[in-house]
């Protein structure tokens, strides 16, 4: 019995907080990619690349001298922009034609690949590391873990809390989601539909700038860090339910849970064929994954 | 008529000169990671073949021949290394080449340098295989192999921590696998126990998931072959989740060196390893050499600085025995050669060319290695495994 507590204290939990942490982050990834799918039909093959350039605008703006908490807030304000920008100049483009799909994922790709050799070619291809803003280490029930990862799981738990409460229970996500079931008849009662759009893919840009800043002082930051990561946000989003929000946030902490903890007792490199297996197994069994569309959550 | 006269002595003293410069500059090849995550250990490679030339040409250079270096990036990518050796072959016409880190590119170009008839020494790669199973005729190695490291570890571990449990960390190829095979067998050999082996991929980032499995085994010693940026970021994590605390961490003589310690700071108090070279060895050869390496690079020099450095005098003094630069005889001249080296006298042994060495048991403390322990050169050395030649 006491081996057991022993395990669950000093082996299990430190990987379920450590699975916790970085789940966070994949879920704020996954909720930029399932609002933008949910609302705008648009399947952003860029979504990584945001989250790459979120990383490197912080270290360019820690770089001019301010401190890490200017550049988290400043970040998603910047990409947010950027986002609406994108929106505005390139996706209403192709929005109206009947390939939509087709072509806001050719686009978004292409742009992907552009962002990417962009940043390579402004910041060089060397990795660039980031000093986390809080070092040292919490001592909670006899265990060690560094105070930055617990600040990343604080402040993504109250962002996604802070989300959900915008989407479900006010007046902006409402009109939000009433675009998102019906577009004319929202449009026909009054609701911006346009501004709407661009400003919810602002949104899930901002999201996924922020998760780039949060995690740039763990995972380090380099020109394909977004190529990396969106596929961990796809499958998640995949598994979720494409356009759910419940989904994102079930699938995104549940699945990193399971790469901790299978982590325990099989090489830790398996952990994302782990992960891409289970979405290929959730597309051939439910393929609209475990929950709803966002316009009808 | 004066002028004729003038005309003619200057270009009859210019005679000889031409048939000098006929024979040119020897040309060396330097392929080495100049960028990336190896690009630490590529730089102290420079800094120690660079001032090896200065002093050489300075006396002479070799045979009266001036050595010039032409340098290419590997970016500790075998594919790459090919590529700019076969151009440094081929194009350049270099006679001799070397600085190769990474072991599967010392293995790469070790091909290359056969299907160009040239020879090629490393000064870093440590994987066993090189003078072992892949041995070439054409490939030498200077520095200490994996084997020769872990011999003087498992000496200063069988002491210090007799029949303890060892779990292995390494990175995920030839260099960080056959370095963890090589201690574990040297380790078990003497008594202790594995209780987990793992190996994360080359520049990981977060290495926290694969402490999971450290803490459920319980070790009292981890065992690490990571370099470079592997080991900034491996040693700072378990810092930062209290892995090391009550554990001996040991590792790959590469795994610390001058050039991540600063980077790696107070995580890296009480790592011990074997090496071949430590800057604080106590004999005179040495301390004239770090004191020339300090004034030249404003740091000081680690084993492969020193290993680099003593690369071109190991090639001067073959030369110089051969009489020629031609590939036959320099192999033959290089097989059984004794050269001096900071670390005291080398012997290259003629049946895997690998270099045979003192070695040293040597911890960190504050930013510095102490050394903890010696191993004479015929114990560390280890049975001669090549049956090419």
């Amino acid at each position: 019995m006491g081996e057991m507590l022993e395990w669950l204290q000093f082996v299990l939990a430190p990987q379920v907080i450590n699975g916790a942490s970085i789940g966070v982050a994949v879920v704020l990834m996954a909720l930029g990619l399932t609002i933008i799918f949910g609302l705008l039909d648009v399947i952003n093959m860029a979504h990584g690349e945001f989250y790459a350039i979120g990383a490197y605008a912080a270290v360019a703006l820690l770089g001019v001298g301010l401190p890490f908490w200017w550049a988290l807030g400043l970040t998603p304000l910047l990409m947010a922009v950027v986002g609406y920008a994108t929106e505005r100049t390139l996706i209403q483009r192709v929005f109206h034609s009947k390939e939509r799909h087709t072509l806001t994922l050719l686009l978004t790709f292409g742009l992907a690949i552009i962002m990417e050799d962009a940043l390579k070619i402004v910041f060089g291809a060397n990795p660039l590391r980031l000093e986390a803003p809080i070092s040292g280490a919490s001592e909670v029930f006899g265990l060690f873990f560094p105070n930055y990862r617990l600040f990343v799981m604080a402040l993504g738990s109250g962002v996604i809390a802070a989300v959900w409460l915008v989407v479900f229970r006010t007046r902006l996500g409402a009109m939000v989601r009433a675009a998102a079931y019906d577009r004319h008849m929202a449009a026909s009662l009054g609701v911006p539909v346009a501004v709407v759009y661009a400003g919810t893919f602002a949104f899930g840009v901002a999201l996924a700038g922020l998760a780039g800043v949060l995690l740039a002082p763990i995972y380090s930051v380099f020109p394909t860090m977004g190529r990396d990561f969106v596929l961990i946000a796809f499958s998640v989003v995949i598994i979720g339910g494409l356009g759910s929000i419940k989904g994102a946030v079930i699938a995104g902490l549940l699945l990193t849970q399971v790469q901790s903890i299978s982590s325990l007792y099989i090489s830790p490199v398996w952990s994302d064929p782990l992960l891409f297996a289970i979405m290929v197994l959730v597309l051939m069994w439910r393929p609209q994954g475990l929950f709803g569309r966002l316009g009808h959550a | 008529m004066k002028t004729f006269i003038r005309t003619a002595i200057v270009a009859a003293s210019a005679a000889p000169l031409l048939a000098l410069a006929q024979a040119g500059p020897i040309r060396i090849g330097v392929v080495t990671p100049l960028s990336g995550t190896y690009a630490g250990i590529g730089q102290q490679v420079k800094w120690g073949l660079d001032l090896a030339v200065t002093q050489i040409n300075a006396a002479g250079g070799i045979a009266g021949r001036k050595l010039e270096l032409l340098y290419e990036d590997e970016e500790a990518n075998p594919a790459v290394a090919t590529q700019k050796a076969e151009k440094l072959f081929q194009v350049n016409k270099v006679d001799f080449l070397t600085g190769t880190v990474n072991s599967g590119s010392t293995l790469a170009v070790g091909q290359v340098a056969e299907r160009n008839a040239k020879l090629i020494a490393t000064t870093v790669s440590f994987s066993d295989a090189i003078t072992a199973e892949k041995c070439s005729p054409n490939v030498f190695r200077v520095n200490a192999r994996a084997g020769m490291q872990s011999a003087a570890l498992a000496e200063w571990l069988a002491k210090e921590k007799p029949q303890a449990n060892v779990f292995y960390l390494g990175p995920d190829y030839e260099m960080g696998r056959s370095t963890v095979a090589a201690f574990k067998s040297a380790a078990e050999a003497k008594g202790s126990k594995t209780v987990g082996e793992v190996y994360a991929p080359l520049d990981n980032k977060d290495y926290s998931p694969f402490f999971g499995q450290v803490r459920s085994a319980k070790p009292a010693v981890i065992y690490t072959s990571v370099a470079g940026n592997d080991t900034v970021r491996l040693f700072n994590q378990m810092a930062e989740f209290g892995l090391a605390r009550n554990v001996q961490v040991v590792g790959a003589s590469g795994t610390v060196t001058s050039q991540n310690l600063a980077a790696i700071g107070k995580a890296a108090d009480g790592f011990v390893t074997g090496v071949g070279y430590a800057a604080n060895i106590d004999s005179a050869e040495n301390k004239k050499f770090v004191a020339e390496f300090v004034a030249a690079n404003k740091a000081k020099p680690d084993l492969y600085g020193a290993d680099s450095y003593g690369v071109l005098f190991f090639y001067k003094a073959a030369v110089e025995k051969a009489r020629s630069t031609e590939t036959d005889k320099v192999r033959e001249a290089m097989r059984g050669l004794q050269w001096s080296t900071p670390q005291g006298v080398k012997t290259l042994r003629a049946g895997d060319h690998q270099a045979m060495q003192d070695m040293y048991a040597v911890r960190v403390k504050g930013g510095e290695f102490e050394i903890v322990g010696k191993v004479a050169a015929a114990q560390a050395i280890g049975p001669d495994t090549c049956t090419k030649f």
